[in-house]
């Protein structure tokens, strides 16, 4: 009975098997999942995690309970790669590489929906052009 | 004008010697007073000095370096059997961190109370020699024959000389921050650490001192003496135990986020604990730093630089969860309005009591939040506000509180390498202390002969660490037990009293403000000065300090008094304090009489100064007329029986056989199993070092089949027991046969068992539910099957209505099971419930952690209210697979979990011995078995009844290490009174008339220290006679109440002493 997550991925394309998810992931980024005591220091600090339907310290929970959906959640495209959560994480887990780790599980399924041309005349006015490069950046890898 | 000039060379605190500390040009005395007379003492003080710089040579046996409460424990332990001990501490008092904190759990007994009577024995200990200020530079030699040269530095005062009044510091113009305060107050260069120091002589801080003798010009004994020199001395030694004791991590460069060295209202945990000392720099009141308000909120920080593998401290520091929840609790039972909230990560009250302590402090209204909070930010009003996610509940959330109190890592001294260098061991990876063998020998350093003791090797509480200095102690004593012992104090004559008219001495003691601050101390001075019979009465800050003991001697000599009387806190705990001081000035101590105005007056009427003025008025009155009629008694001397009886042949109980025959002393192990072992027997293998429980057990084994000063009795068990301390007869039973032996001290070593579960948990039902121990006799039998899923529920019976404690070994063994079962199939999948991970200390934690990385066990938390259900196979409930129902904490929902392997970590008791012993030994046992100690605190280890002494998991579940480390602990306790040869008994015995005894034998019923017997008359046998054994008799005074005749009198509390005290109570004083 997990949460419900708000992307609409279909997990069926990512062919992962039982059990492969944890291992993608740790290979993807070098980290030890298993370090993690689940004191929430990254979720508390995020600054974006108003917004995100699994905290930091729930994607990892996720992961480690083998939980694809996890890939189905918003919060590893919220993420901005600010790193303040491996910074402060007492178990010197550096979050930021496991999301994205995520990220790159979909990318390189060659999923990639962002659309340049959904973009609004409002959007490109209003939001800070560095935004769009880390947006970008981040969804080629 | 400057009276000298000097270079501050650093030198002077590394311990190198230099030409002269302090360099006179012209001293002030010459210039102003030329004449000859002065100038020749001069000349000959410093040709003196010149003497002394001679090096000073001290045999001894024992060296002990530092002096807190385990260098205290382990100088106390070494010297009470006899043997010579130089104890050196690098402050210029002694008492180590513990004097710093207010109270300690479990119990929030006073801390200073409790080290304050160790800290006066040691100093007035005949065998000890203390030298403060002082470090050890280098070590040469072996065990047996150990040179090590010290270097004590000056304090520029006479400790003949100085009388501790203060004078001196108050006319001193320097004020540096405080040290002993955590940095919240000033004192000046010229200086005592604390109220109660030991000794109790001012010293002068070289490196802040300027020189300018204000301190010498007010000084009325002429202490202060700028030529006294820094001195090297040699001292040789057969053994050297280190108690260097620990550092706090400051969290300025590392934690930065959390804004401590920033914001004001943001201190450590220590800092909090000075605050809520009587004699910190508040007097016991909780204010905020930045504008002294008493805050509304305060919240507190866990885990700040410990269990953190980035910046900081990879071990678990293993009190602050109980040092938070201690602190919280007197915070807010001085205050039920303060909302007050610990943010943890796991709450590890692994201890006895800790979980019950930790259960009160929520019953109370401590808020108890699992999150790690990110970072803190100041307001304009200085609160703080913290930002952290509510783990359990999934909400990010910020708080505002008014102080931030971060609970810091314990770390190691700073001056571990250069001490490891000095002396030739070895500091691990943090800067611990090494041990030679973590598991089997955690007091030996890596040096032969140089012992550990205390949190030098890793954070420790309080009994941990007393038992492990004396366990240090023992050790100690193994290269030095053929040495001449020397017993005993010798005390000046007893003045004979009798037939005198009563001349009492009243001390009111302030003790701090903890009794001060509650009642009218003056006024109970004045009221008693007012008494018949009252020769002298006065108030003192604490009368059980060193200078106020001199005082009460004086006072003897001087005004000729041969009764006294002290009006302060409890005789248990100072009692013997003061009638040592007694016998020192040559009365016997049971002219003594003291008057608990703290506990009985301040403590429990602190919200009414009147009463309880008037109720210590009362009191002291009471005592007074009691103190008129008080006479002299005297003591038997009875002989004690060189061998100890060790109940419980598992690991403890052989350990402490072999600390014994190491010390030369004879010991019998009683067994009721075919084999040595216990419960190691049926183990695979030991955290954290993964060694195999035989090549733990053999080699101890053998060991004490070869020594010949140990006796095995195998299949056998103690059936009774008489006799007292030093002469006990006991009966074995080996096998249907019986035979007695004779025994002077007996350690109890019964260990624990997992408890019965009577089915919970489908335990029992079916063939895949097992406990612990069944999983690891299955693993060394090769008996178990490769599981697919296993699932181990933590917790099972612990920490619910029925058993409120944890069994502290539980979240251990369950990681080092499931590494043993991923080792031998790295394909089975593991998931381990627990309510909170207990890896207390180092190296478990570190365990703990290495294994969930390692073998990827998957940590699921449940919350106590909702227990894991399991569900057992429809088709097959007895062999079928079963699924465990579990409510996972953190993500707020059920889990369903398929177990082919289904592990209980159960919880434990007492051994099953335990009730048949109890009633034996005479001893208490808590309502899970396990015994009762003395005191929670500074007496882990001694039962109230003189001569029995307890180790291992008979006294609480314990791991390996530190079980051998009380059975060192225990075989030191048990050795003393061996050591001593001879013991005297109680003063305060019954006495029985035997012209109004009608021997009715009632008296004898009413003994429960077998201390009556009923005999024939010795000139008319037709009439019978109650007999007291004076050994045996604890002078509890059953009776004298049960005595139907009034035949039977208590010394020290006659029937018409007690009277008189009624009568005093009684009577209508003037005082309002």
């Amino acid at each position: 009975m997990s949460k419900k997550l708000q992307g609409n991925l279909n997990l069926n394309t990512i062919q992962l098997k039982k059990g492969e998810l944890l291992t993608e992931v740790e290979e993807l980024c070098g980290e030890n999942l298993f370090g993690c005591y689940q004191c929430g220091t990254c979720s508390a600090g995020c600054p974006f995690v108003d917004e995100m339907d699994l905290s930091p310290d729930e994607v990892i929970r996720y992961i480690i309970l083998d939980r694809k959906e996890v890939l189905n959640s918003k919060t590893i495209w919220l993420c901005s790669s600010c790193f303040t959560c491996a910074e402060r994480c007492p178990r010197d887990i550096n979050i930021t590489k496991i999301m994205e780790a995520l990220r790159q599980i979909i990318l390189r399924k060659k999923i990639d929906r962002t659309n340049i041309k959904n973009i609004t005349k409002d959007e490109k006015e209003t939001i800070p052009q560095m935004a769009f490069v880390s947006l970008f950046r981040k969804n080629v890898g | 004008m400057p009276l000298k000039t000097y270079d501050k060379k650093k030198d002077h605190d590394l311990g190198i010697p230099l030409e002269d500390d302090y360099f006179y040009e012209e001293p002030e005395e010459i210039i102003e007073n030329k004449d000859a007379p002065q100038l020749e003492s001069t000349i000959q003080t410093v040709t003196q000095r010149a003497e002394k710089i001679k090096k000073r040579v001290i045999n001894a046996d024992v060296l002990v370096v530092g002096a807190g409460i385990s260098g205290m424990q382990a100088a106390l332990d070494t010297a009470d059997k006899g043997y010579k001990v130089v104890i050196i501490d690098k402050t210029s008092t002694i008492g180590g961190a513990m004097v710093k904190l207010d109270k300690t759990f479990p119990t929030n007994d006073c801390s200073i109370c409790t080290a304050a009577p160790k800290m006066v024995e040691l100093s007035r200990h005949p065998n000890i020699e203390l030298i403060t200020y002082a470090g050890i530079n280098n070590l040469q030699g072996k065990p047996g024959k150990f040179k090590a040269q010290i270097w004590r530095k000056s304090k520029y005062v006479d400790p003949d000389k100085c009388t501790g009044c203060d004078d001196c510091a108050e006319v001193c113009p320097v004020e540096i921050v405080n040290p002993f305060d955590e940095k919240l107050s000033t004192r000046k260069a010229i200086y005592i650490e604390f109220p109660q120091a030991v000794p109790i002589v001012y010293t002068i801080d070289y490196d802040a001192c300027i020189g300018c003798g204000s301190c010498d010009r007010v000084c009325e004994p002429e202490a202060i003496s700028f030529l006294e020199k820094s001195e090297e001395i040699e001292v040789n030694v057969g053994s050297v135990i280190l108690a260097t004791g620990f550092e706090v991590f400051e969290p300025t460069e590392m934690r930065k986020e959390y804004g401590y060295g920033k914001y004001d209202n943001v201190i450590t945990a220590l800092q909090f604990e000075r605050l809520l000392s009587s004699f910190g720099p508040t007097e016991g009141k909780v204010k905020r730093l930045s504008d002294a308000k008493i805050p509304k909120s305060i919240g507190w920080i866990q885990c700040v630089g410990s269990r953190s593998e980035q910046l900081g401290f990879p071990y678990c520091s293993r009190v602050c969860c109980m040092y938070a929840t201690k602190e919280a609790s007197i915070a807010k039972e001085a205050n039920p309005d303060i909302d007050i909230t610990i943010y943890y990560m796991d709450i590890r009250a692994y201890g006895k009591d800790f979980q019950q302590y930790y259960d009160h402090a929520k019953d109370l209204g401590v808020k108890y939040i699992r999150g790690r909070p990110s970072s803190v930010y100041e307001n304009k009003d200085k609160s703080l506000t913290i930002k952290y996610k509510d783990t359990l509940t999934g909400e990010i959330k910020e708080d505002t509180v008014e102080m931030l109190v971060l609970s810091t890592a314990i770390k190691p001294n700073e001056e571990n390498k250069r001490l490891g260098e000095a002396l030739g061991i070895e500091v691990d990876e943090n800067g611990f202390f090494k041990q030679q063998e973590l598991l089997t020998d955690p007091i030996q350093s890596t040096r032969e002969g140089v012992f550990l003791a205390g949190c030098i090797q890793g954070p420790k509480d309080i009994p941990d660490s007393v038992s492990m200095a004396s366990g240090a102690a023992a050790k100690a004593v193994a290269p030095i037990k053929d040495r001449e012992r020397h017993i005993g104090k010798e005390f000046p004559p007893e003045k004979d009293v009798k037939g005198k008219k009563p001349r009492i001495g009243v001390y009111v003691c302030h003790c701090g403000k903890n009794v001060a601050n509650y009642l009218d101390v003056e006024k109970v001075t004045e009221e008693a000065k007012k008494l018949p019979n009252v020769e002298h009465a006065e108030h003192i800050m604490f009368v059980c300090s060193e200078d106020s003991c001199k005082k009460i001697k004086e006072a003897i000599e001087g005004k000729k008094l041969n009764r006294i009387i002290v009006a302060a806190c409890s005789p248990r705990t100072h009692g013997g304090l003061f009638q040592d001081t007694l016998m020192e000035a040559g009365l016997n101590k049971y002219l003594f009489e003291m008057a608990n105005i703290r506990n009985h007056c301040s403590w429990v009427h602190s919200d009414d100064w009147d009463a309880a003025t008037e109720k210590a008025i009362r009191l002291v009155r009471s005592s007074v007329a009691k103190a008129r009629g008080l006479e002299a008694l005297s003591e038997e001397e009875f002989s004690i029986y060189p061998a100890t009886l060790i109940i419980g042949g598992g690991i403890s109980g052989m350990k402490a056989a072999l600390a014994l025959a190491d010390m030369g002393i004879k010991s019998i192990i009683v067994e009721k199993e075919k084999q040595l072992g216990g419960r190691l027997t049926n183990l695979h293998s030991m955290f954290p070092s993964d060694t195999k429980t035989e090549d733990i057990l053999n080699p101890i084994i053998n060991k004490i089949k070869k020594n010949k000063l140990i006796t095995v009795m195998t299949d056998s068990e103690l059936d009774k027991l008489e006799g007292y301390i030093g002469n006990y007869k006991g009966t074995i039973k080996q096998k249907g046969k019986t035979m007695e032996i004779e025994f002077g001290t007996i350690i109890v070593a019964t260990g624990f068992r997992e408890i019965d579960l009577k089915g919970k948990y489908e335990y029992g039902k079916n063939d895949n539910i097992i406990s612990q121990t069944e999983l690891e006799t299955k693993i060394k039998a090769n008996k178990l099957k490769e599981p697919k899923n296993v699932v181990m529920i933590n917790c099972a019976g612990a920490m619910e209505e029925e058993r409120p404690y944890c069994c502290r070994v539980g979240c251990g063994v369950a990681i080092k099971n499931a590494k043993l079962i991923s080792q031998k199939y790295p394909k089975s999948k593991i998931y381990m419930l627990y309510r909170d991970m207990r890896v207390f200390g180092k190296e478990e934690e570190e365990y703990f952690a290495e294994v969930l990385k390692k073998h990827h066990v998957t940590m699921i938390r449940y919350p106590g209210d909702k227990k894991p259900g399991i569900i057992l196979d429809k088709k097959d409930p007895k062999k079928g697979s079963v699924s465990v129902k579990v409510y996972d904490d953190i993500l707020n929902e059920e889990m369903t979990l398929p177990a082919d392997l289904l592990v209980l970590t159960v919880n434990t008791e007492g051994g099953a011995a335990t009730e048949k012993l109890k009633n034996m030994l005479k001893v208490p046992v808590d309502a899970a078995g396990f015994f009762i100690e003395t005191h929670a605190k500074i007496k882990p280890l001694d039962f109230s009844t003189s001569g029995v002494y307890m180790c291992g998991a008979a006294h609480y579940p314990k791991n390996l290490v530190d079980s051998i480390a009380q059975a060192e602990g225990a075989a030191s306790r048990a050795a003393i009174p061996i050591a001593q040869e001879k013991m005297k008994g109680e003063g305060i015995v019954s006495e029985v008339n035997e012209a109004l005894c009608r021997g009715c034998g009632l008296c004898e019923s009413a003994c429960a220290y077998s201390a009556i017997e009923m005999k024939p008359h010795p000139q008319d046998p037709s009439r019978m006679l109650a007999e007291v054994n004076r050994a045996l008799c604890k002078g509890c005074g059953s009776c004298a109440a049960a005595c139907l005749s009034s035949a039977i009198e208590q010394k020290g509390y006659k029937s018409d002493q007690i009277n008189v005290m009624i009568a005093a109570l009684c009577e209508k004083g003037k005082a309002k």
